[in-house]
């Protein structure tokens, strides 16, 4: 395999031809903003990732949020999105709690 | 067809809304009807007296939401225009907090874009409210907005 022995790429490249990652800014709205402390982050998570992936890794630092993943949605860039949608760099993912405008 | 959104507002405000002057905007010569929905605070939710209201929203997601259900307004009914304000931010008793007028050559469309309108909105826009009390405050049971279940959706080419 090429990526076997790269003698002649620097580390960077070496690193990032075997372990890619995505930076994706993240929301959170209503109740979600005070459980995890804040309102906006930006994190880098591996390539593929899912947005489910991505909550399950903010539910490990604040293990109260897990308790609201079966009532909320996920949106990916301003649209409605489903959990396993693959993460992009550059996306920007919000959790939404049940809406209550009006 | 692109949908005749110029002639519409949607706007999120932290003032208070003028509701004549968007009633107003949407009535034209050729229309013949405009109905509106006045939102507004109540001073009570489930028995207990309401202080005041906080909103808040994912404002470019929920104003894209907004301008969406305009577009549906058009192509579902024969409406003229559309005006579809919220106001975010602390809210007072009796303050509005979400106004809609839809104009139209006849009563019926209009009633019926109104009414699907205001249900759409506290269905799928992303706008929260937390409800103040004498003894604390509590985000609001809200609706939960459907999502796709399987893909990722394209971007609807408008």
């Amino acid at each position: 395999m090429l990526l076997a022995l790269p003698i002649r790429a620097g580390y960077n490249s070496y690193v990032a031809s075997v372990s890619q990652t995505v930076r994706v800014k993240v929301l959170f709205f209503g109740r979600l903003k005070e459980v995890a402390g804040r309102s906006e982050d930006a994190l880098e998570i591996s390539e593929a990732a899912t947005i489910e992936q991505l909550f399950a890794l903010y539910a490990e630092r604040h293990p109260e949020l897990a308790k609201f993943r079966s009532s909320l949605v996920a949106s990916c860039n301003e649209e409605f999105a489903a959990w396993g949608t693959p993460l992009h760099s550059g996306d920007e993912v919000a959790f939404l709690p049940p809406v209550s405008g009006g | 067809m692109a949908p005749p959104l110029q002639d519409d507002i949607y706007e999120l405000v932290r003032e208070p809304i003028n509701t004549s002057l968007l009633a107003s905007h949407v009535r034209a010569a050729e229309d013949g009807a405009t109905v509106t929905f006045d939102g507004y605070v109540r001073n009570q939710s489930h028995n207990r007296p309401t202080l005041y209201l906080d909103y808040e929203a994912y404002e470019s997601m929920a104003l894209a939401k907004m301008r969406e259900i305009g577009a549906q307004l058009h192509e579902k009914y024969r409406v003229h225009r559309v005006a579809m304000v919220h106001r975010l931010g602390r809210l007072e008793i009796g303050e509005t907090s979400v106004f809609i007028a839809v104009s139209a050559a006849h009563r019926a469309a209009a009633f019926d874009a109104c009414r699907f309108a205001i249900d759409t909105l506290k269905r799928t826009v992303p706008i929260w409210k937390k409800e103040y009390f004498e003894d604390g405050a509590v985000w609001a049971d809200g609706e939960l907005p459907p999502a796709p279940a399987a893909t990722r959706r394209a971007k609807p080419a408008s």
